[in-house]
């Protein structure tokens, strides 16, 4: 269970306040063309699909502020049959119960969002493996792609090193050691957090994090945010960071 | 039967017993003969029986003879004279100096020798028939009075190659009247490029040794001569660009001194590569010459060494080569100014390419980002400017702006570099969005000079933040870069489908030739292309493209639109082939001296539809340093743009073609390129050293040897075999006469009688 934070500190205050004028300096600099900017958008359904409302918008001004990456805090839902949903190539589906089993025309949309280059973050926000969540989206995720399951993603993958060097997944707890995920195309397609990622990223109203991170404190929210922003750099920039010319680099930064 | 009519006779059998009944009856007769001795075993007296046995031997012998039919053949006899050969080398190489500097040529020589020795022919034509020719790879009569008084030598010496045991075998194969063949003689420099080109092989032995009589040789050029030559290169068919080419030279010396000879590889006058090798006077040593090429195209290359003096042939010193350089792989450098979703598909596309090699720069960080880490925990790498920018930017066949903004990255000193490496033949692409073409700083930059469009003038807005709907021009409905699909109907319905963007970086005029593709609703140009000097650049409006791919597959249309035409941008911009609107093919890569090069055009105008009644204008440019260039009027196409361009026949060498069509008003519609080489086919005059010795084992191997220019014809030790032909004959029985029947019957009686006395039964 999650126990929310009950103080609000001064960081968390300032914080949220940037967060708020993000809101108003991002029409100004980017008046050039919504759909260049990052804008979430979360998986709805019939069941509690919004269950971490303000830890996306943290996600995107937390990529705003650490990255070049332009990005706006509406966050977005779509059914999966509504054709808008491919304006964003980024799909959260995050919720602390079972999902519902789609549909045949939803898994026919998520199937082909998939196949055309869209990316899926599932976050397990009741952090509990083989939970209800867990369960249902492997049911889920077996209806889209036939054949397919959940496989841990390696260390070595470019998701730990697309922007931060990570040595593994984290989030609001460390239930799972490893993301899991699913490849299509040579592109990792899928990522699953056991971790309940965006519970690590979530604030109250006030502005304060609403829930406490264990057992690694503020250092593991701070490698959870870490692996929002690789997570959303990797779905920008795919295996940039693999290039050759980043490797010598990237070693030597490993070794230290 | 008048005996007069003939003068041999000869003792012959007669009879019409098959010979098997000859031996049958010699058996039986032996038979007897054998009994007859058995049966004089028991006469104690050794005289007796000796002449009894003798006898009957002659009355045996005596049967068999009339079994055999003697009689005598009378004939009437006539004797054929021998064929004498006389073979004149009248190969390309006889017009080369006879010895190391000297005036005289070859064939000079030779007629001069053959002028001393016409009264000798004519004495050898009193006892045999001589048959004349000249050689080179093929044999032909010819009269040595005329030969020899010929005002002009050379102009005897035109066979493009030489080959001797061909020339041999038909001399030996010819003649009339069946004649028997007293002998063969071989005046001749020795440079075979046949069955001895690489020496007396087993098996040119083999041919040499059938033929019916010897081969005398007289070599000309006498002793072996100085030179040194490019025996062979060898280079593959097509090269890749960037890549490493290799270029076997394999040198050839003859009499050489020990020495080190530069070798040098040149294209079109322009030294790429050079290598030293050393020769000790005679023989073979090899040299790979190696060069990376750095542009595509088809290119004229020379590999020379130096002529030194004395050489009998300074032509063979160097060989010519056309080599096409072609990609492996596109290799783009795409530069881009932030990560967003028209980076993420376009980098998609081309890493799934693999025709393209991509080298991308992202700016993920900028300075006013604060990733609240310190630099050891970020992957991030220093924006590598000078040597993407100045060192390795020649390396790229294609160079990509992203919504790029130069500015902060301090990249002023670059801008005129890349502006130049585009007007050389590179390729430019900027693509739209917040920091893009005047947002991003390019108004009045060397960049904007090879941008296909202006940019908006300083104090419109950089951006139009209106949605936007497009329609392909009029250009557009004809270009490569936009047919998504085949048909015009189809094609703009299919543009007609695809999203709306959200919004255009505003462009300003189109600049002189570029032509705009795409355009919104209301004329804004979306998509615009053009050339800059010898490259060609694009501008597309939009950060937007992505949603060709990703939005079109959620509306059902797939992503193949997006694909079709980042595809098909590239390869224009990277002027592949198959999209250069202008094609100039030579008919063969190399061409013979004297020939006429002939070369096909094919021109299309910029709205890629046949460029009918084109005037081509034709610059030829030999790859000599140095050398003249000639500018020519072409042909003028035909109704399907195509045409044929014969050039006068050309001197040795490699040349480069360029040829301009150009409309009616004199404006240029295309420009395209070729290279050949003229050289001879055969290496007749190339590798044209004389080679006595090979004279001397090609006489060796018949029997015959090699002679002296002081030796006169009629008296070489020829054959004689003349020919005995019979024209009439009769036949003259012996036996059928009294007198043989009377011997055989006396030797009977005789023996019967001395059988009687001596008291046989």
């Amino acid at each position: 269970m999650t126990k929310p934070k009950a103080t609000l500190a001064r960081r968390t205050f300032l914080g949220t306040g940037a967060l708020s004028l993000l809101a108003l300096a991002a029409r100004k600099a980017l008046a050039f063309g919504e759909a260049a900017r990052l804008e979430f958008a979360i998986l709805r359904h019939s069941g509690r699909f919004d269950v971490r409302p303000d830890a996306l918008p943290r996600l995107a001004w937390e990529v705003s502020k650490r990255t070049s990456i332009e990005t706006t805090p509406v966050v977005r839902a779509y059914s999966a049959v509504d054709p808008d949903l491919f304006k964003h190539p980024l799909l959260v589906l995050a919720s602390d119960g079972e999902i519902p089993t789609p549909g045949d025309a939803e898994i026919a949309a998520l199937r082909r969002y998939l196949s055309y280059g869209g990316f899926l973050l599932l976050d397990d926000s009741s952090a509990t493996k083989g939970g209800a969540f867990e369960r249902s989206v492997k049911a889920f995720l077996a209806a889209i792609i036939p054949g397919a399951q959940l496989t841990p993603v390696a260390r070595t993958h470019v998701i730990y090193k697309s922007f931060y060097l990570l040595d593994g997944p984290s989030g609001r707890t460390n239930t799972m050691p490893d993301l899991l995920g699913i490849e299509l195309g040579g592109r990792l397609a899928v990522a699953y957090s056991g971790n309940d990622l965006l519970g690590a990223l979530a604030r109250d109203s006030l502005g304060t994090w609403e829930f406490e991170v264990t057992p690694g404190g503020e250092s593991q929210r701070e490698r959870a945010i870490r692996l929002g922003v690789n997570l959303v750099m990797y779905t920008m920039c795919l295996d940039y960071k693999e290039d050759q010319v980043h490797i010598p680099f990237i070693m030597k930064r490993r070794r230290i | 039967m008048d005996p007069s009519l003939y003068n041999a006779w000869r003792f012959a059998s007669l009879t019409l017993l098959p010979e098997w009944a000859l031996v049958g009856l010699a058996g039986l007769l032996a038979l007897a003969l054998w009994w007859s001795f058995r049966g004089l075993k028991s006469e104690p007296k050794r005289a007796r029986r000796l002449v009894l046995f003798s006898l009957r031997t002659l009355v045996a012998l005596g049967i068999f003879a009339l079994l055999l039919e003697p009689g005598l053949e009378l004939r009437a006899e006539t004797r054929v004279r021998a064929r004498v050969a006389l073979l004149f080398d009248t190969s390309k190489s006889m017009r080369l100096p006879a010895t190391s500097g000297s005036p005289t040529s070859r064939i000079a020589e030779l007629q001069r020798w053959l002028k001393s020795q016409l009264p000798a022919i004519q004495e050898l034509a009193t006892r045999f028939q001589v048959d004349v020719y000249g050689f080179d790879k093929e044999l032909a009569p010819q009269d040595p009075q005329r030969l020899a008084t010929l005002p002009d030598a050379s102009a005897l010496a035109q066979g493009p190659t030489t080959d001797i045991v061909s020339a041999l075998q038909q001399a030996a194969q010819g003649g009339t009247g069946g004649r028997p063949l007293a002998g063969m003689l071989v005046v001749s420099d020795g440079t075979d490029h046949g069955d001895l080109e690489q020496g007396l092989s087993s098996s040119a032995r083999k041919d040499l040794e059938k033929l019916p009589a010897p081969v005398f040789a007289l070599p000309i050029g006498g002793e072996v001569q100085k030179d040194l030559a490019i025996d062979k290169l060898r280079v593959d068919d097509f090269a890749f660009v960037r890549s490493q080419v290799s270029v076997d030279v394999t040198l050839k010396a003859r009499a050489m001194p020990s020495l080190d000879v530069p070798v040098v590889l040149r294209r079109e006058g322009q030294v790429v590569a050079q290598k030293t090798v050393h020769l000790d006077g005679d023989g073979t040593a090899e040299v790979k010459l190696q060069f990376v090429p750095d542009r595509t195209g088809k290119f004229a290359f020379t590999v020379s060494v130096p002529v030194y003096e004395g050489e009998a042939v300074a032509e063979n010193n160097q060989k010519s080569f056309a080599l096409k350089i072609i990609r492996d792989r596109v290799r783009a450098l795409l530069v881009v100014g932030r990560p967003s979703w028209d980076v993420r598909f376009l980098r998609q596309l081309l890493k799934k390419d693999p025709n393209v090699d991509l080298i991308s720069f992202f700016i993920l960080r900028t300075p006013g980002d604060d990733a609240h880490s310190t630099q050891d925990e970020l992957s991030l790498i220093p924006f590598p400017t000078q040597e993407i920018f100045q060192e390795q930017l020649r390396t790229f066949d294609l160079v990509i702006f992203q919504n790029f903004n130069h500015r902060p990255y301090h990249m002023q000193m670059y801008l005129d570099g890349i502006a130049s490496y585009v007007r050389e033949g590179g390729a430019f692409a900027m693509i739209g969005g917040d920091q893009s073409f005047a947002a991003g700083d390019f108004a009045d930059t060397p960049i904007e000079s090879i941008l296909p469009v202006q940019l908006p003038m300083h104090g419109v807005p950089p951006i139009d933040e209106s949605p936007v709907s497009m329609k392909l021009t009029e250009a557009g409905r004809r270009h490569p870069i936009t047919e998504l699909l085949p048909g015009t109907a189809a094609n703009e319905a299919l543009w007609a489908r695809l999203p709306k963007l959200p919004g255009l970086n505003v462009l300003g005029i189109p600049r002189s030739g570029a032509r705009v593709l795409l355009s919104s609703n209301d004329d804004k140009p979306v998509l615009v292309v053009g050339e800059a000097g010898l490259g060609r650049s694009l501008a597309l409006a939009t950060d937007s493209s992505w949603m060709w791919s990703f939005l079109a597959a959620g509306q059902e249309l797939g992503p193949r639109a997006y694909e079709s035409f980042w595809h098909a941008a590239i390869r224009w911009l990277v002027r592949d082939p198959a999209l250069t609107p202008m094609r100039l093919l030579a008919e063969r890569q190399t061409f013979e001296p004297g020939e006429n090069p002939v070369l096909e055009a094919q021109v299309r105008g910029n709205d890629y539809t046949p460029a009918a009644g084109a005037q081509l204008v034709v610059q030829l440019i030999p790859s000599e340093p140095g050398a003249q260039r000639q500018v020519m009027q072409g042909p003028t196409t035909g109704q399907d743009g195509s045409a044929r361009i014969q050039l006068p026949p050309l001197a040795p060498g490699a040349y480069k073609v360029t040829a301009t069509a150009r409309k009616a008003d004199g404006s240029t519609i295309a420009e395209a390129e070729e290279a050949f080489v003229v050289a001879p086919s055969s290496l007749e005059l190339s590798d044209a050293a004389p080679r006595p010795d090979l004279l001397k084992q090609v006489a060796k191997a018949t029997g015959g040897r090699v002679v002296s220019a002081s030796d006169s014809i009629a008296n070489l030790p020829w054959r004689d075999p003349e020919r005995v032909e019979v024209g009439q004959r009769t036949t003259k029985p012996l036996w059928d006469t009294m007198s043989v029947l009377a011997v055989l019957c006396i030797l009977v009686a005789i023996e019967w009688s001395l059988r009687r006395r001596w008291g046989y039964a």
